[in-house]
C-alpha cells in the first residue's frame, strides 16, 4: 500500500518536472516565493524557537542594536548609541520618527513594555536565555531607556541585536502573543499582510522603514510557503513554482549544482554544532554506568571518523570542531585536546576501561537520522552496541533534563549569537541540561560569563573549554551548513548565521 | 481395504485417479500458486543462508563509497545493487531484510491466529453468552484502526522487532475470529460432530478432531491474507521510523532512507519497494491457490 503510493509519487513528480522544463520565476509580480520546512508554532517572535521564526523576526521587526554580518560590527538600529552607566545598566539613545506598520510611533514606551514583559518569566517567552539576563527597562525620557540586567552580562549587547525585538506597546498590551501571531505589527523592512497557519505568510516591502543599517528591501512581495518534504520543494523548485529554497540536504545540493545553468547553489557554514553527549555525571540508570569513565569518554571520541562524516556526509563548509562551541565564536579558544580517529585505540581503551568485550547502550537523537546512523555505526564498530532511538525534539529534551539518557546525538545552534556563553555556559552550568556536572568547570564559566574584561573572559573560557576536552565530557564533531538553491533570477549571497534576509535579496 | 483396492488392477481403472493425485493435478496446474509457493521458497531459503549468500556485511558503513549505482545502472558487479545512503551493499542489507519481513509476517501472523481462532471457534461451537462475548470484543477490535492503534503503542514502546511483532500479532486477529466463528457454526450441527458427542468425545476431542480439520482449508488463507497484511505493517511502521531501528535492515526502512534522494536516485526506493511487492504478491496468491485446491467446490 505504501509502495503503491510512493511509486505513484515518484511518477507524478517526474512527470511533472519533465512537463513544465524551464524555470519560470515571479518576477513579474515582483514576489519571491520561499519554502519554510517547518511549520511556526506562532509567529510571535518570542513565543517560537525555531530557525524559521528568526528568518520571519529579523524581517518583520527591529532590535534597539544591529549586528553586521560581515563585518560583526554592532551598528545602531532602533536605538542610535549606547553606554553602560555601571555594571548592570545599559542606557540607549532612541531613534526618533520611527513608525510600526500600524502607524504609532516608536519611542521609550515601547521599549520599556516590551523588556517588562518578556523579562517577566510568568509571561513564559519560550526561550527564557535570550531574554532572563534583563531584569527591567525604565524610561528616561521620550527616546531615553535604561535597562538593568540582572547580573554582569558583557553578551548583552549581542543578544539586542539578535533575539531581542520592540514591540509596539499600546497594540501588544491589547492583543497579547496569540494576537501578535496572527495579525503581527513590527517596525521592520517588511510587514505581514497575511497569515494562514499552516499555509503560508505573505511579506510586503514597508515603505516607511527607517534609515536602519539593515537596509531597504528591494523585493516588494515575500510569499513564504510551509512544504514539509524536500523532494516536493525541489519538484516545485523545477517547476518554477518557488523561487528559493534553503536548508536544502548535502546530497540533493549537489545534484542540483551539477544541472548547472538553472539554479544557483550557495553553501554556507551555520553555528550549529554536533556533539555527543555523555552522561558523564551518571545520573541515568545505567549500571555500571560506563560513560562515568573517563576512558570510555576518550573511547568514544576516538571511534569517530569526524573527517570522513565532514567530507562525504555534510560537505559545504562544515568543518571539525573539536570544542564545546563554535569557533567563530567570542572566547572559544581552539587550542583544546583533539582526539584523532583511531578504533584501536578506543577499543584498547574501552579495555582498560573494564569493557574489553565492549558493552551495550541506549542511543538517542532527534534529527538528522543518516549521521545518526553513521555515528551509531561507528561506535557499533568499536564494540558499543546501540540500541537506537529516534525521538522528536522535545521529547528528547524531557528525557534529557530528567537525565535519562546515556549518551546521545545533539546539536546546538546558540541563536546565531557569537559569545561563546551563548553555547558553553548553556550546557555546562550545572541546568537540568548538563550531563556533567563538572564543579571546576562551572566556577570558571562563572567567572568569564559575569566578567566585562574581555582578556578575563577568553581566559576563563578557554580554561573551562580545555577541561572540557581533557575530560572528554562531550565527542564535539562537525559543525553544520546550510544549502540555498535558487532560481537565476534570484540575487542573494547568503550569511554565515543560517539567517536568510529577505531585505538584501534582489531580481537578477 | 486399501491394499485390496491396489491389488486389484480392475477396480482402479474404475476408480480412476486417488484423491492425492487429483491433489497434485490441480496444484500443478494452478500458476498463480507455483509462482506464489515458488518465490515464498525462494525468499525464505535467501533469508535462511544470508550469511552465506550476502556478498558483504550488511552493517559495514564506507562513507567514501555512498550511493553506488547499481550495475545495471552503471555501477560494478563489487557492488550488484549499488550502496546506500552510508556507503553499506545493498544486496546484502536486501537479503539481510528478507529475514526481518518473513520473521516478522510468520510470527505475528502465528500470534494472531492462536488468539483469533481460539476465539471464533469456541463463540461458534458454544455459541450463547461466549458468542456474544467474542462477536463484541471482535467489533471493538475492528472500530480500532489497526495503523492508528500501532503507531500509538509503538512510539509509547518504542520500535524494536519485538515490540512490532507483538503489537502486531495482537491486532491482527480480528480476521481468523471473524472467520473461524462463521466456519465453525457451518459445521458444528453436521452429523458427524453429532455423532463423536454421541458416543461421549470429549469437548476439546470434538474440537480439535472433528470441527478443526473440516475448517482448516479457510484457516491456511487467513494465515497468508493476513502474513502478507503484517509484513506490509512493518514497512509501513519502518518507513515511518517507528518499526525496526537501524541499523537492522528491514525493506520498509530502506525505503524509507532512500526516500530523501528519490528525484535523484529513484532506484534506492524502488529496488526494496519492488521485492517488497513481489513477496507480498507472491503470498496472496499463495493463499488463493490453496484456497481454490482445497476448496470443496472445486474437488469434482
Amino acid at each position: 500500500m505504501k509502495n503503491g503510493f510512493m511509486k505513484t509519487t515518484a511518477l507524478a513528480l517526474a512527470l511533472s518536472v519533465s512537463a513544465t522544463g524551464a524555470a519560470l520565476a515571479d518576477k513579474a509580480n515582483d514576489t519571491l516565493r520561499v519554502a519554510y520546512t517547518k511549520e511556526l508554532e506562532n509567529v510571535d517572535s518570542y513565543f517560537n524557537s525555531s530557525r524559521e521564526g528568526v528568518v520571519l523576526q529579523r524581517a518583520v521587526w527591529d532590535g534597539l542594536i544591529y549586528r553586521d554580518p560581515e563585518t560583526n560590527e554592532y551598528k545602531g538600529n532602533l536605538a542610535t548609541s549606547w553606554e553602560w552607566i555601571d555594571d548592570k545598566t545599559l542606557e540607549l539613545k532612541l531613534r526618533e520618527g520611527v513608525k510600526f506598520h500600524n502607524g504609532d510611533d516608536f519611542d521609550a514606551d515601547d521599549v520599556v513594555a516590551t523588556v517588562n514583559f518578556v523579562a517577566n518569566e510568568e509571561n513564559g517567552v519560550k526561550t527564557q536565555r535570550n531574554v532572563n539576563w534583563m531584569e527591567s527597562a525604565e524610561k528616561i525620557d521620550n527616546f531615553t531607556v535604561r535597562i538593568k540586567t540582572k547580573d554582569v552580562f558583557p553578551a548583552a549587547i549581542e543578544f539586542l541585536s539578535g533575539p531581542v525585538s520592540m514591540y509596539p506597546a499600546d497594540y501588544y498590551a491589547e492583543v497579547g502573543p496569540s494576537g501578535m501571531g496572527l495579525n503581527p505589527v513590527g517596525t521592520g523592512p517588511y510587514k505581514v499582510v497575511e497569515v494562514v497557519p499552516g499555509q503560508h505568510f505573505v511579506l510586503e516591502r514597508y515603505e516607511g522603514y527607517h534609515d536602519s543599517p539593515k537596509g531597504r528591501p528591494s523585493i516588494s512581495k515575500i510569499d513564504i510557503r510551509t512544504i514539509p518534504d524536500v523532494n516536493t520543494q525541489i519538484a516545485e523548485l523545477f517547476s518554477g513554482s518557488l523561487d528559493l529554497i534553503w536548508q536544502v540536504p548535502a546530497d540533493q545540493a549537489e545534484k542540483l549544482a551539477e544541472m548547472g545553468d538553472q539554479f544557483t547553489v550557495s553553501n554556507e557554514s551555520t553555528m550549529r554544532v554536533g556533539y555527543l553527549s555523555m552522561d558523564a555525571a551518571g545520573r541515568s540508570s545505567m549500571d555500571p554506568n560506563p560513560f562515568q569513565d573517563l576512558k570510555v569518554r576518550q573511547a568514544v571520541n576516538h571511534a569517530i571518523n569526524r573527517e570522513a562524516l565532514v567530507d562525504n556526509l555534510l560537505k559545504g563548509k562544515s568543518k571539525v570542531v573539536w570544542t564545546a562551541c563554535f569557533p567563530s565564536q567570542f572566547g572559544c579558544e581552539q587550542d583544546v585536546a583533539e582526539y584523532p580517529y583511531d578504533p584501536e585505540k578506543a577499543k584498547q581503551l574501552l579495555a582498560e576501561a573494564g569493557y574489553p568485550d565492549g558493552f551495550t547502550t541506549e542511543f538517542y537523537a532527534y534529527r538528522d537520522r543518516d549521521y545518526a546512523e553513521a555515528i551509531a555505526s561507528y561506535l557499533n564498530a568499536v564494540g558499543i552496541n546501540i540500541d537506537f532511538k529516534m525521538l522528536q525534539y522535545s521529547a528528547l529534551r524531557e528525557l534529557n533534563m530528567k537525565g535519562e539518557v546515556p549518551i546521545s546525538f545533539q546539536t546546538w545552534g546558540s541563536y546565531s549569537i557569537n559569545d561563546a556563553s551563548a553555547m558553553v555556559s548553556q550546557f555546562f552550568k550545572h541546568g537540568s541540561l548538563d550531563t556533567t556536572r563538572d564543579d571546576q568547570v562551572l566556577e570558571w564559566l562563572n567567572v568569564a560569563d559575569s566578567s566585562n574584561d574581555p582578556d578575563k573572559r577568553v581566559e576563563y573560557y578557554a580554561k573551562a573549554l580545555q577541561r572540557i576536552a581533557e575530560q572528554a565530557y562531550w565527542a564535539p564533531m562537525f559543525s553544520y551548513n546550510t544549502n540555498y538553491v535558487m532560481s537565476k533570477e534570484v540575487e542573494y549571497t547568503p550569511t554565515a548565521d543560517e539567517v536568510l534576509r529577505f531585505t538584501n535579496m534582489s531580481w537578477n | 481395504m486399501a491394499l485390496q483396492r491396489i491389488a486389484d488392477p480392475l477396480l482402479e481403472e474404475i476408480t480412476g485417479p486417488n484423491p492425492r493425485q487429483i491433489l497434485r493435478k490441480r496444484v500443478t496446474g494452478h500458476a498463480g500458486l507455483l509462482f506464489g509457493v515458488g518465490v515464498v521458497l525462494v525468499l525464505l531459503i535467501i533469508a535462511i543462508l544470508a550469511p552465506v549468500l550476502a556478498p558483504h556485511d550488511p552493517y559495514a558503513q564506507n562513507l567514501a563509497n555512498r550511493m553506488v549505482k547499481p550495475v545495471f545502472m552503471g555501477g560494478t558487479w563489487e557492488h550488484p545493487l549499488g550502496t546506500d545512503h552510508l556507503g553499506r551493499d545493498y544486496l546484502s542489507r536486501l537479503i539481510y531484510g528478507a529475514r526481518v519481513s518473513l520473521l516478522i509476517g510468520t510470527v505475528a501472523a502465528l500470534i494472531s491466529g492462536v488468539i483469533g481462532t481460539a476465539m471464533g471457534v469456541a463463540a461458534g461451537y458454544f455459541g450463547g453468552k461466549v458468542d456474544a462475548v467474542v462477536t463484541f470484543l471482535i467489533n471493538v477490535r475492528l472500530a480500532m484502526p489497526v495503523v492508528l492503534v500501532a503507531l500509538a503503542v509503538v512510539a509509547i514502546l518504542g520500535g524494536s522487532l519485538q515490540v512490532v511483532i507483538g503489537v502486531l500479532g495482537l491486532l491482527l486477529w480480528d480476521r481468523f475470529a471473524v472467520v473461524m466463528r462463521a466456519s465453525t457454526l457451518q459445521v458444528r450441527r453436521r452429523e458427524y460432530v453429532a455423532a463423536a458427542q454421541a458416543i461421549g468425545a470429549s469437548t476439546p476431542r470434538v474440537i480439535l478432531s472433528e470441527i478443526m480439520p473440516n475448517i482448516a482449508n479457510n484457516l491456511i488463507v487467513i494465515v497468508t491474507l493476513e502474513m502478507a497484511h503484517a509484513i506490509l505493517l512493518e514497512a509501513a511502521l519502518s518507513f515511518l521510523g517507528l518499526g525496526v531501528q537501524p541499523p537492522t535492515p528491514s525493506w520498509g526502512l530502506m525505503v524509507s532512507e532512500g526516500k530523501n534522494m528519490m528525484l535523484f536516485e529513484p532506484w534506492l526506493v524502488l529496488i526494496p519497494g519492488i521485492v517488497l511487492f513481489i513477496l507480498v504478491l507472491a503470498i496472496n496468491l499463495m493463499g488463493d491457490g490453496l484456497r481454490d485446491v482445497t476448496a470443496p467446490e472445486n474437488r469434482s
